[in-house]
């Protein structure tokens, strides 16, 4: 049974890698189809991209930096509020979208799962992807203020593999929950009210040092707290805490092959339960 | 025990389904790791096997709730089997449902790209295909419109091109061929003939028996979650029809109302007579076989005309007997027998059924549907030739060869 178990877990990866390979063009549809979507028929279309985390930007510039006059203790006068708090949300948006949504992700397409052959596995990272073109918009805008105020260096293009370990957590997070999703309708309640939970429990609008000595400990098991502190250290061009890196990663992974796992275990129920 | 050349191969599949009272049920039994059922089980597959050979055509006929789509779906893989295996060798494409994979607020080039990649199709391999599939979908330019504003018959037809056109070494429909107007299921059979004569394996679920005769090599009867055995379409059609009956004669409410008209002649009996001394109720297709009715006209009446339908099993019309032709003109009144006498009887094997009609002027006196059921078997010494069993009638006439100046005649 262990043996089984064991064999399970080493070979479910390469049968994803497999099946990602296989179906790339399949999953680029689908996360093409996401964020079109969503803007397709608008007047705007797709400038919505650009304007919606613009708006954002400037509501939590105005509440955070002009009413209560937040300011960062770390780094004085060195990077502008504004952009650590934004930098923060990029990655929070990007995680929060993921695992957000991932509960319907199968649910919501029972055609999917009963009427025709369909690799369902990437059903959850459909959305992961399409959060994170929407980052990647993100970063542009973020780029171009900081170019504005004058700080712009390479270290942004780091950006993207620093935040691996929260893809890892994200991939895990999503199969995990679609999966219960499918069985247990109030996962699509729960989850959003979790996700605001983390978001004033991770460091997006103040930083991981302003958090009491007493929970610390805490917040180096959140990847979220990790990954957005190397983020904003990559942006103001000093040193990256890799070993709380290296943690979150490792962290990553054990959701990634737990999540996969838990998925793979249910995915036969699927049919009979939607 | 693997051979190239069987595609599917089912062995001793058994599904069963577990039904939780409600979604708390279901976490309860996920807490407690199997210790404890908390389900009821509902068995929709008992023991199924049978294999398909590549280029054959299977078909699968069952009333509602047989488990017929179940069987698909695990041929499809779609579901996992309880018990036994499901063994498939080839690229299925599945149309369980058609159009199930399309998303509406997509045009129709979109969809089918979309499709494509679905089914493993690469984007030029798709673009290689585009116009073929276009052109079977005939739906003009309404492929760049999105496909919520397509017309169901649109909709299917987009669907239907897609799935055949995809390469597939096996097909598995649902039904679906019962959807469009006449000129399209005419069109989806010729691409299934197309189909079968590329060495395509197809196999189709259907309660219609027409399309099981018309397209399938071999078929097989699913009854509550029983596979028969796979034999030719025409036995199995034969003997699915007895199961029909024999679920029609149990409720009774069916038979009350097949009845209507007003009354001033009935029928009271309608039977069938043949030579044979033992009154069994299958008839042979060289005998003679003769349709009685006796009717009773409560008072005097003329002009009374009668008719018997005769229907196939799969409630297609193969002939009208009337009586609306002759000249002479009796007056009923009382109980009167009338006779009619098919000498030999020509039909195929296979159950039939008769409905008797009797009319006056424009009137219905009396409609009697499905009064009797029938069966008829061909002869042994013609059912060696399976290819004389097909149809309806068997024709009885005279070939002629012509050998130079003289002919040579055969008789049938």
């Amino acid at each position: 049974m262990t043996n089984v178990l064991a064999y399970r877990l080493l070979i479910s990866p390469v049968l994803l890698a497999t099946t990602l390979l296989q179906h790339r063009y399949l999953l680029g549809q689908l996360i093409k189809r996401d964020v079109l979507l969503r803007y397709r028929g608008a007047y705007f279309g797709l400038l919505w991209v650009f304007i919606n985390p613009l708006i954002m930007l400037c509501i939590f510039a105005f509440v955070f930096g002009y009413v209560f006059q937040s300011r960062w203790p770390a780094h004085p006068g060195s990077i502008p509020y504004v952009l650590n708090l934004y930098c923060g949300l990029i990655a929070f948006n990007i995680f929060g979208e993921t695992i957000g949504r991932a509960p319907t992700t199968i649910r919501a397409y029972p055609n999917y799962v009963k009427k025709i052959i369909f690799p369902v596995e990437i059903l959850p990272l459909v959305p992961l992807g399409a959060a994170f073109i929407h980052g990647i918009f993100n970063m542009i805008i973020l780029a171009a203020a900081l170019a504005w105020v004058g700080h712009l260096n390479a270290s942004l293009l780091l950006f993207p593999m620093l935040m691996l370990p929260l893809i890892m957590v994200g991939m895990g997070l999503a199969w995990f929950l679609a999966a219960w999703g499918v069985f247990i309708k109030d996962m699509s309640q729960i989850v959003p009210i979790f996700v605001q939970m983390l978001m004033f429990l991770s460091p997006v609008f103040y930083p991981a040092s302003a958090v009491p000595e007493l929970y610390r400990p805490f917040y180096s098991l959140n990847p979220l707290c990790s990954v957005i502190e190397a983020l904003r250290a990559a942006l103001a061009d000093t040193t990256i805490d890799w070993v709380s890196w290296g943690i979150a990663l490792v962290l990553g992974l054990v959701a990634f092959f737990a999540g996969l796992a838990c998925f793979n275990h249910s995915r036969d129920e699927f049919a009979d339960a939607l | 025990m693997h051979s190239d050349d069987i595609v599917i191969s089912v062995r001793d599949v058994t599904k069963s389904y577990r039904i939780f009272g409600n979604a708390g049920t279901r976490l309860k039994q996920a807490m407690t790791f199997g210790l404890k059922k908390y389900y009821e089980e509902y068995t929709a597959l008992k023991d199924v096997s049978f294999e398909v050979k590549r280029g054959e055509t299977i078909g699968i006929i069952g009333s509602n709730g047989a488990g017929k789509s179940t069987l698909l779906q695990l041929i499809c893989g779609i579901l996992k089997p309880s018990s036994g295996t499901v063994e498939v060798n080839g690229r299925v494409s599945a149309m369980l449902e058609l159009g199930a994979g399309f998303h509406p607020e997509f045009t129709g080039r979109e969809n089918v790209f979309f499709q494509g990649s679905l089914m493993g199709l690469t984007e030029t391999q798709m673009k290689q295909r585009f116009d073929d599939i276009e052109r079977f979908a005939g739906i003009g330019e309404f492929i760049d419109q999105s496909v919520r504003t397509y017309s169901s018959g649109m909709f299917v037809r987009l669907a239907f091109a897609v799935a055949t056109h995809v390469d597939p070494d096996i097909i598995v429909i649902d039904e679906v061929l019962a959807v469009g107007d006449a000129v399209f299921q005419q069109k989806c059979i010729d691409v299934v003939n197309k189909l079968q004569s590329s060495g395509v394996s197809i196999i189709v679920v259907s309660h219609n028996p027409y399309h099981i005769e018309r397209l399938c090599h071999r078929a097989a009867v699913l009854h509550e979650g029983k596979l028969s055995e796979l034999k030719s379409a025409k036995k199995v059609l034969s003997s699915y029809h007895e199961l029909v009956q024999g679920e029609l004669s149990q409720s009774s409410d069916i038979i009350a109302s097949n009845r209507e008209g007003t009354k001033e002649v009935v029928f009271e009996k309608v039977f069938i007579e043949t030579d044979k001394a033992s009154d069994e109720d299958t008839i042979q297709s060289t005998e003679s076989m003769r349709i009685v009715a006796e009717v009773n006209a409560k008072q005097s009446i003329t002009d009374v005309h009668f008719r018997f339908e005769l229907y196939s099993s799969a409630n297609e019309l193969v002939t009208v007997i009337s009586t609306l032709g002759l000249t002479e003109t009796t007056q009923y009144h009382g109980k009167h027998r009338l006779t009619f006498n098919m000498s030999p009887c020509q039909l195929t094997s296979g159950w039939y059924y008769i409905t008797a009609i009797a009319g006056h002027k424009y009137v219905r006196l009396d409609t009697w549907q499905r009064v009797i059921d029938f069966k008829v078997l061909m002869k042994d010494k013609y059912a060696q030739d399976l290819s004389m069993d097909q149809g309806v009638f068997i024709s009885q006439g005279q070939w002629t060869f012509s050998l130079q100046q003289n002919d040579v005649v055969y008789a049938s």
